[in-house]
């Protein structure tokens, strides 16, 4: 879901490089030390995660994780997918650096959604909601994302409803395989360690 | 302790990360898309692919002169590949639109459409051939040597332009998460060091 240089008009690059400077500020301000591991954890995830291809479908598509990243880091997953877009870029050319700005509030933004949508649910006591959370957060998050894509090409490819429809159905293995993903690292966290979980919507995340 | 377990909990993350690379992926694969152009006597002739290897089938392939002006425009077949007639002597730039925000581009410069075309001029001047009998003159064997050059060259151009798009090395993966951990040490040494003078 990397979109490439040269393909979006400089209105469209500027928009998403001030949103994502948005994020990433908030994202820094609310960034405790304890924090820090956490985040660099977590964007060498989503930095490797881009490598798993999902085989599936007529396009090329591979794992994001952004719905993991919202979900237990909330703001800081900005600076943490800014990181890991910044080095996919210079490593593996995927995106460009002038698209750094809207590749990362594209992929952040839909976690930080996330994170206030499904934040809540995942520490409900029945742990069927909060296992039905945990999915619908991998899942939704690739779902945004998709959409943001969609929105940015809006002024370069033409029909919005297309090019969406296009890029959901192409995700939507990875949609499923991310919920999968995120429900297991949620149903691992409840087992060993819920504080975290607990903490989600606690201070200074 | 809340730390360490943080840590510990956010490894297994990563770790499962990378096991599922290695299990489900030995060539990385992954989200770029290249296009590969060379010119053949009058022809051109390209090849579309995503990183990893997979075809850009049914792909916007559009060709623009040095100005910039839009020449022609076609689409990749099943094979991601796309061949057209050089429409006039100039700079070619292929652009490949793969949709969903995919886009790559090769130049072809006029020396090589030139090179490439001129091996066809020559050929065809020189039709109504002689037996090949006592001197050659220096000019026919060179035509010769070129052309059966450029047949056997052939395999290699493809092999080229499959390497082009060979996915990410274990280097850069490793180098990359040790880019970020690096970053996570300056990161807490700074906020450490505010810490103590307040």
């Amino acid at each position: 879901m990397h979109i490439s240089e040269g393909v979006l008009s400089a209105p469209v690059l500027l928009t998403g490089a001030a949103l994502a400077a948005a994020g990433i500020s908030v994202g820094l301000k609310k960034m405790d030390p304890e924090k820090i591991p956490q985040v660099a954890v977590l964007s060498s995830a989503f930095f490797v995660a881009s490598l798993i291809h999902v085989p599936i479908g007529p396009s090329s598509v591979h794992l994001i994780l952004n719905g993991i990243n919202g979900l237990l880091l909330g703001w800081l997953c900005f600076p943490s997918i800014l990181v890991a877009l910044a080095l996919q870029a210079i490593l593996f050319q995927f995106g460009g650096i002038t698209v750094l700005g809207i590749n990362t509030a594209n992929m952040a933004l839909p976690g930080v959604i996330c994170y206030y949508l499904f934040g809540k649910l995942v520490n409900r006591e029945r742990r069927l909601i909060s296992l039905a959370a945990a999915f619908s957060c991998g899942f939704l998050a690739v779902f945004l994302s998709g959409i943001l894509v969609a929105l940015s090409l809006l002024f370069t490819e033409q029909p919005f409803m297309s090019v969406a429809k296009l890029i959901v159905v192409a995700h939507l293995p990875v949609m499923i395989i991310e919920g999968i993903i995120t429900l297991f690292c949620v149903a691992f966290l409840m087992r060993v360690k819920p504080e975290l979980l607990r903490g989600i919507h606690g201070k200074g995340s | 302790m809340e730390k360490g377990h943080s840590i510990r909990i956010s490894l297994a993350i990563l770790m499962l990360a990378s096991i599922l690379v290695i299990s489900f992926n030995p060539p990385a694969l992954a989200h770029k898309v290249i296009v590969f152009a060379w010119a053949e006597g009058d022809t051109v002739f390209t090849e579309s692919k995503f990183s990893g290897g997979k075809k850009a089938t049914g792909a916007r392939v559009l060709v623009f002169d040095s100005k910039g002006e839009q020449l022609l425009e076609g689409k990749t077949d099943n094979r991601g590949e796309f061949t057209f007639k050089i429409p006039r002597l100039t700079d070619l730039r292929i652009v490949l639109d793969a949709g969903m925000g995919h886009k790559a581009e090769w130049t072809i410069p006029e020396s090589e459409i030139l090179e490439a075309r001129g091996v066809l001029d020559k050929k065809r001047s020189a039709e109504p051939s002689q037996p090949l009998a006592a001197g050659l003159s220096k000019e026919e064997i060179k035509e010769i040597v070129e052309d059966s050059l450029d047949r056997k060259l052939r395999p290699i151009v493809r092999m080229l332009a499959d390497s082009q798009s060979k996915g990410p090395s274990v280097n850069e993966i490793v180098g990359g998460i040790g880019y970020i951990f690096g970053l996570m040490g300056v990161a807490l040494y700074f906020r450490n060091r505010g810490k103590k003078k307040h």
